[in-house]
C-alpha cells in the first residue's frame, strides 16, 4: 500500500512536469500547425545554460539568462521558417524542425562532452517525507511550478486579448486575419512562449533524481511530450495537462511494478506512455480535447 | 460586353450628389491565382457613402476573389493583384496587410459564417474587434447587442452550439464590433431557412440605415435586389452589367441570366429517355439535418434510365448535399435513394460507385502534377485486375491489360475532346479544360449513372455551350443517366430533359425546363416577389 502511495505521489509531481513540457510543444502547434521537433534541444539548450552559468551568476539569474536564450532561439526559428509559413506545408516545416533538432542537439552534446553539468538548483538531492512517503524536494518544486505555469497560462489562454487570438487563429485562421489579427504575430509569441516553457521544464527534467545535463536530455523529454500532446490532443492546451498527467502517471506505475510487469520486457516503463497513447488514438483519432478534422466534399 | 444601365441615375436615387467622391472605389483591378488563373479582368466598382451596393454572378464568376482583393486576403488563397486599385476615400488599400484594412474600415463577414466554434459567443465578440482601441469596443459590443438581442442572451454559450442562423447573426455582429465604414458580406443568406433570409435581409437594411455603407455578395439575386440601391452583375472576372438595383432587377439579360428564358430548349424529344437496360433512380422523402439546419426536408425525385436531369435552386438550396446522400458522403436522417432497386442509403461511397454510380466535384478533385492520362487511368482502377506484382513483373496479363486500359482511355479522351491534351499534366491545362478532365476521369469508371456536380461553373459561356455538346454526346454515345446540379440556367435548360427545382432544401417544382421556368414558384426564388 506504502509503494502504491508512493507511486501516486511520484506520479502526481512527474505528471505536472510532463504537462510543462507537452504545453510548450502544443502551444506552438495550436498556433502554427507545425510540430516542432525542436523542442527537445531547446530543452536541452535551457538546462545547458543554466548548467555553464550557474556558477558564476548564481541560480536565480542562470535561469533568467536561459529563459531569454530559449526565448530568442525559438523566436528566431520560428520566425525564419515562418517566413515561409505561407507558403509551406506544415508537414514540411516539421521536417526543418527535426533538421534544427539535430544541428541544436549535436553541438550541445559537444559542447558538454565529458563535463559533469549540473544546474545547480537550491533543492540538491534534499527528499522530503509526505506521511511517510519519499519524494525529492525538487520534483515538489517542479510540482508547484508547474501548477503555477499551467493553471497562469490556462488563465491566460481563455481571458486575454492575446489568448482570444490565439485560440481564433487556432481554429480559423483564415477568419483571424479578417478580424485583424495578424497571425504571424500570434505566431511568433508562441514560439516566444514555447522557448520560455521550455527552459524551465529543461531546469526539473535535469535536477535530482535525473542524472544531470547530458546530451540525450532533449530526445527523453521529447519522448515524454510526444506521447503527452498526441494522447491529449495536439492543439488543446487542457489536452496538454491531461496528456501529461497520464504519462507522468503511466511512466511512474509501469516503473514501479516492473517486477510484476516483466513479461513484458524490461524497460517497458519507457514504452508504457507510448501504448497508453495508442490505446486512446484507438478510440479518440484525434486525442483526447483535439478538434477532429473534418473535410467537406 | 458591360451594359450601362443608367449608373448616373442611381446615384441620384440614393441621395448623394453625384461630385461626391465614393467612399470605396475599385479601379480596373485585375487579380490572377498562381499566376496563371486570370480572376478578374479590369473590375471597376463604387461604393458610395451609405450604400448598399449588391455584386451578383454565379459560381466562378469572382465574387469572393473581389471581395479578397478588397481585404487584403488574396495572397492567403495564392491569389495577386496585377493591376488596378483599390481605394477607401482615397488611400490605397490594396498594399495594405489585412489587419491594417480592419483599421482603415473596411471589415469582412466571410462566406459561410466561420465562427469560432469553441469560442464562446462573447469571445468571438471579442475577437472581432482586437483590431480597434479597447475603449471602442465596450460602445460597439452594446451596439451588437442591442442589434441582436439573441446574442446576448447566449453571451456564455460555445458559438459552434448556434443555429445557423444565429451563427450568421454573430458573425456579422463580430464584425460590426471593428465599427467598419464599409462592411463586406459574402453570401450571408446561404443555408439558410427562408424566415432567417428575411431577418438578414431587415439586419442589413438596419446596418444601413445606422450609416455604414455595404457591399454584398449575393448568389440570391432576390434577396440582394431588394437591398441594393446599386447592383454589378459579375461574369467570368468582368463586370457584364451594372446599374440601379431595381431597373436591373426588371431587364431581360437579369432575367436570362437567372432563369434561362429564352433559351431554345433542344430537348425532350422522346427517343432521348429510350428504354435501355439500365436501372432508374428514384429517390423518396430524403431529409438531412446538419445541427440546426435542416438541409434537405422530403425531397423526391427520379431519373429515368439514359436521361438528363438537372437539380437546380438558389445558393444553399441543397444541391451538393443531395448528390453527396446519392454518394454515401452523407446519411440521410429519412427517406430512401433506390438505384436499380438497391438502396443506397447506408451504404459506404466505394459500394456505391461499384454500382456504377460516378460523380464529378465542384471543386476539381485531380492530381494537379499528374499527366491527364494518369488521372483518367486513376478513374479506370475499378476496371483493373492485375495485381502491383504481377504490373512490377510486366507479365503478359499485365501488359494486355495495361493496352487495353489505354485505348479506353483513349476513347474517352476523344469523346471530351481532350486528346491533344493527354500526355500534359493537369496544372498546365486551363480551368476549362480541367474540368473535361474531371468528367473525362468520371467516365472512365464506366458509370451507368454520371452525377455532375456544376460541370460549368466558373466557365465562360463559350465553354459551357462546347461542353452542353459534349454531355448530349455523352448521352447519346455510352446511354448513361445523368443527373446534375447546377447554376447556369442557360447551359440547364438547354441540356436537360426534367429539372427539380430545391429552394431551402424543398423541392419546390418539377418538370420539363419549359415547365419550370412558366412556375412562379421558381421565379420567386431567383428573382424574389413582385418582380
Amino acid at each position: 500500500m506504502n509503494h502504491f502511495l508512493t507511486l501516486v505521489v511520484n506520479g502526481l509531481s512527474l505528471g505536472c512536469l510532463d504537462a510543462l513540457i507537452a504545453l510548450g510543444f502544443v502551444i506552438v502547434f495550436k498556433a502554427t500547425r507545425v510540430v516542432n521537433f525542436a523542442y527537445g534541444s531547446l530543452l536541452l539548450l535551457g538546462a545547458y545554460v543554466i548548467g555553464r552559468a550557474h556558477a558564476a551568476l548564481g541560480f536565480a539569474a542562470a535561469v533568467l539568462l536561459a529563459l531569454v536564450v530559449t526565448a530568442a532561439v525559438a523566436a528566431l526559428i520560428g520566425v525564419v521558417l515562418l517566413r515561409r509559413l505561407r507558403q509551406a506545408d506544415p508537414g514540411a516545416l516539421a521536417i526543418v524542425t527535426l533538421g534544427v533538432d539535430i544541428v541544436l542537439a549535436t553541438d550541445l552534446t559537444r559542447r558538454i562532452g565529458t563535463d559533469l553539468l549540473t544546474t545547480g538548483d537550491p533543492w540538491g538531492a534534499e527528499v522530503v517525507a509526505l506521511g511517510g512517503i519519499q519524494v525529492p524536494q525538487t520534483r515538489v518544486a517542479a510540482a508547484v511550478v508547474a501548477v503555477v505555469l499551467v493553471a497562469g497560462f490556462l488563465a491566460v489562454v481563455k481571458f486575454t486579448d492575446w489568448g482570444i487570438g490565439l485560440r481564433a487563429s487556432a481554429e480559423r485562421p483564415a477568419t483571424a486575419t479578417l478580424m485583424g489579427i495578424r497571425l504571424r504575430r500570434v505566431a511568433a509569441s508562441a514560439w516566444v512562449l514555447a522557448g520560455g516553457l521550455a527552459a524551465i521544464a529543461g531546469l526539473f527534467f535535469t535536477a535530482f533524481p535525473s542524472p544531470g545535463i547530458t546530451g540525450g536530455v532533449g530526445q527523453a523529454a521529447l519522448g515524454a511530450a510526444v506521447p503527452a500532446a498526441v494522447l491529449g490532443g495536439l492543439d488543446s492546451t487542457t489536452g496538454a495537462l491531461i496528456g501529461g498527467m497520464a504519462v507522468g502517471f503511466t511512466a511512474t506505475f509501469a516503473a514501479g511494478y516492473q517486477d510484476q510487469l516483466a513479461f513484458l520486457g524490461r524497460g517497458f516503463g519507457a514504452v508504457a506512455p507510448y501504448v497508453v497513447m495508442l490505446l486512446v488514438l484507438l478510440v479518440r483519432p484525434a486525442g483526447l480535447f483535439g478538434s477532429k478534422e473534418i473535410t467537406r466534399v | 460586353m458591360s451594359h450601362h444601365v443608367g449608373a448616373a441615375a442611381s446615384t441620384m436615387q440614393i441621395g448623394v450628389r453625384p461630385v461626391d467622391p465614393p467612399l470605396l472605389r475599385v479601379r480596373d483591378l485585375d487579380v490572377s491565382y498562381a499566376r496563371a488563373v486570370r480572376a478578374l479582368r479590369g473590375v471597376s466598382l463604387e461604393v458610395p457613402h451609405g450604400a448598399v451596393v449588391a455584386v451578383l454572378g454565379g459560381n466562378g464568376a469572382g465574387k469572393s476573389t473581389l471581395l479578397r482583393a478588397i481585404s487584403g486576403t488574396l495572397p492567403f488563397a495564392g491569389g495577386a493583384i496585377d493591376g488596378g486599385s483599390v481605394e477607401l476615400d482615397g488611400r490605397r488599400l490594396d498594399r495594405m496587410d489585412p489587419a491594417a484594412v480592419v483599421r482603415a474600415g473596411v471589415v469582412q463577414v466571410p462566406e459561410g459564417r466561420q465562427v469560432f466554434g469553441e469560442l464562446t459567443v462573447e469571445e468571438n465578440l471579442r475577437a472581432g474587434g482586437l483590431a480597434v482601441a479597447r475603449r471602442a469596443r465596450g460602445p460597439a459590443r452594446d451596439r451588437v447587442y442591442e442589434l441582436f438581442p439573441v446574442l446576448a442572451e447566449r453571451a456564455g454559450q460555445r458559438a459552434g452550439l448556434l443555429s445557423g442562423g444565429e451563427q450568421q447573426l454573430l458573425a456579422i455582429g463580430r464584425a460590426l464590433m471593428a465599427a467598419p465604414r464599409v462592411l463586406l458580406l459574402d453570401e450571408p443568406s446561404l443555408g439558410l431557412a427562408p424566415r432567417m433570409v428575411e431577418r438578414i435581409g431587415a439586419v442589413i437594411a438596419e446596418i444601413h440605415r445606422q450609416g455604414t455603407a455595404v457591399l454584398l455578395v449575393e448568389q440570391n439575386a432576390a434577396l440582394a435586389l431588394d437591398l441594393a440601391d446599386v447592383a454589378y452583375v459579375l461574369e467570368v472576372g468582368r463586370v457584364a452589367l451594372h446599374g440601379p438595383a431595381a431597373r436591373l432587377a426588371a431587364t431581360d439579360e437579369v432575367r436570362d441570366r437567372y432563369l434561362g428564358v429564352g433559351v431554345a430548349a433542344d430537348h425532350s424529344t422522346p427517343d432521348h429517355t429510350q428504354e435501355t437496360d439500365k436501372p432508374e433512380l428514384v429517390v423518396e422523402g430524403i431529409s438531412v439535418r446538419f445541427g440546426g439546419v435542416a438541409a434537405l426536408s422530403d425531397v423526391s425525385l427520379s431519373v429515368a434510365p439514359g436521361s438528363v436531369h438537372a437539380l437546380i435552386g438558389p445558393n444553399g438550396a441543397g444541391k451538393s448535399t443531395c448528390l453527396n446522400v446519392l454518394t454515401g458522403v452523407y446519411r440521410a436522417r429519412a427517406g430512401s435513394a433506390r438505384y436499380g432497386g438497391v438502396e443506397l442509403t447506408g451504404l459506404r461511397p466505394h459500394r456505391i460507385a461499384r454500382l456504377g454510380v460516378g460523380r464529378t466535384f465542384q471543386n476539381l478533385a485531380l492530381s494537379a502534377t499528374a499527366t491527364v492520362a494518369d488521372n483518367l487511368l486513376l478513374g479506370r482502377h475499378r476496371m483493373t485486375r492485375a495485381g502491383f506484382v504481377a504490373a512490377g513483373l510486366r507479365t503478359p496479363g499485365a501488359r494486355r491489360e495495361q493496352s487495353e486500359q489505354d485505348g479506353r482511355v483513349r476513347e474517352i479522351a476523344e469523346l471530351l475532346e481532350l486528346s491533344g491534351a493527354l500526355d500534359r499534366p493537369v496544372a498546365a491545362l486551363p480551368y476549362g479544360d480541367r474540368k473535361r478532365v474531371e468528367l473525362a476521369r468520371a467516365l472512365c469508371a464506366e458509370p451507368t449513372l454520371l452525377l455532375l456536380d456544376e460541370p460549368v461553373a466558373g466557365m465562360t459561356a463559350d465553354e459551357s455551350a462546347r461542353l452542353a455538346g459534349i454531355i448530349a454526346r455523352v448521352r447519346a454515345e455510352l446511354g448513361i443517366s445523368i443527373l446534375l446540379v447546377e447554376h447556369d440556367m442557360t447551359f440547364v435548360m438547354g441540356i436537360a430533359d426534367r429539372v427539380t427545382v430545391l429552394d431551402f432544401g424543398k423541392r419546390i417544382a418539377c418538370g420539363t425546363p419549359a415547365e419550370v421556368q412558366r412556375d412562379p414558384e421558381v421565379v420567386r426564388a431567383y428573382l424574389g416577389a413582385a418582380r
